[in-house]
């Protein structure tokens, strides 16, 4: 029984971070590329 | 020649478990048609079982057809994956994109899948030994909270639960039951004033830089973490990546018609041919199914639960109710938020707020998927 209510904390905790760090990155992302969007914009 | 042990009037071999069986099957075709209740989905299902248990037919036997779809499609798991390219193609990430803390409600509404886990290995091998559930049987029955046929599919496959059959039949159809299982609970957690507020219209539209990066981003963020995830989340996001590309429209279309019905048929057939008597009429299928509500309901509880916590950080600016949207099935979550909304409000349109959080459930269901998958074995 114990096995499985490690399972569930493991398992809400690791889903929680893996989305955590993809928000993460796809923020950065945004971050880093916006300035070229605004660019394209301009060019247009 | 003996008729009745022979190779026809197969009437004359009917059981009580192929009569049930074909009466089921009979009641999902009659949901689909008269009722129009997940009509792609119940009326190849229903005829698969209505097949599979036809006496002396052998469709669902060693050699039969309905056999070797299951071997080739179900075993090797590849039905769920290509349905996922599928899915993919057809799903707009961008209302997700603008809100993307609503990937946090999509990962709180993923309880209902552990939650059920424990209760269902409580019941079987954990404590009580009422039923004979294994660990790998309650990981598979959880994962009906994950909303998602597919995902559902794939985990019970790969994990060998007895219950397959029976777990994926109940992640269908619940997805079409999303509709009578929410609301009550949503109206229980949030009061007529949280329910009613609306909230503000998200400035701007993502660049399609930005679209194009997050499949691939997506698939290699989750695949490097949670590597059991990446058959699932690499064929969702290939999907995506078809229709935000621009590049490749052909195989965009072809990935959200001809790919989605064609697969859609086979796998319909072939979860309809699981369906035989002997596997499916046991007490357990009863429990599993049973435990298929608690896991949607929990889903919406743990999401309800994590949108009222962002109501109140945000200084009551996010409706909980969209939390309940966490929950992967998309679209029918989402329009029931919306519908509640304008019940409370008639001029509070949350859908793309709702939408936000559907997708984000979607990925964060795979997540779970994968999650479990690789902690299942580590225990067992």
């Amino acid at each position: 029984m114990l096995n499985a209510l490690w399972i569930v904390l493991l398992g809400m905790a690791t889903v929680f971070a893996v989305l955590g760090i993809l928000l993460l990155v796809m923020t950065i992302l945004n971050t880093l590329i916006k300035p070229k969007d605004k660019e394209e914009k301009e060019d247009k | 020649m003996n008729p009745i042990t022979g190779e026809f009037f197969g009437f004359l071999a009917l059981n009580w478990q192929s009569l049930a069986m074909l009466i089921i099957g009979g009641i999902l075709i009659w949901l689909g048609i008269a009722k129009k209740v997940e009509p792609v989905l119940l009326v190849p299902i229903g005829f698969g079982c209505l097949l599979a248990n036809m006496p002396l037919g052998g469709a669902a036997e060693t050699g039969g057809f309905l056999a070797i779809l299951r071997e080739a499609g179900i075993r090797t798991e590849i039905f769920p994956l290509l349905i996922f390219i599928a899915v993919g193609a057809m799903i707009d990430f961008e209302p997700f994109l603008q809100r993307p803390y609503t990937i946090f409600l999509g990962a709180a509404a993923q309880f209902g899948i552990f939650g059920t886990f424990f209760l269902a290995y409580l019941l079987g091998d954990g404590w009580l030994h009422i039923l004979d559930f294994s660990l790998k049987d309650a990981a598979s029955i959880g994962i009906i909270g994950s909303a998602d046929g597919p995902t559902s599919i794939y985990v019970a496959t790969t994990l060998q639960s007895k219950y397959a059959a029976a777990i994926v039949v109940a992640a269908y159809s619940y997805m079409a039951l999303v509709p009578i299982i929410q609301p009550p609970i949503i109206k229980a957690m949030c009061s007529k004033e949280e329910r009613a507020l609306k909230m503000p219209s998200v400035a701007g539209t993502i660049s399609r830089r930005t679209k194009i990066l997050f499949p691939i981003v997506t698939a290699l963020v989750v695949g490097l973490i949670c590597p059991k995830a990446t058959p699932l989340i690499g064929c969702l996001m290939f999907g995506n990546l078809l229709r935000e590309c621009g590049v490749v429209e052909r195989l965009s279309l072809a990935a959200q018609n001809e790919l989605a019905n064609i697969v859609t048929i086979l796998l319909g057939l072939t979860v309809g041919g699981m369906m035989s008597g002997a596997e499916f009429l046991r007490p357990e299928t009863i429990l599993v199914f049973i435990l298929g509500i608690i896991a949607f309901s929990l889903d919406t509880v743990a999401g309800v639960l994590l949108g009222k916590v962002m109501y109140v950080l945000s200084g009551k600016r996010i409706n909980p109710m969209i939390g309940a949207c966490g929950i992967s099935a998309f679209p029918m979550s989402s329009r029931v938020v919306q519908k509640l909304g304008l019940e409370a409000n008639p001029q509070n349109h949350l859908l793309m707020h709702a939408v936000g959080a559907n997708t984000a459930g979607q990925i964060a269901s795979v997540v779970a998927g994968g999650v479990m998958l690789m902690l299942v074995p580590m225990f067992t």
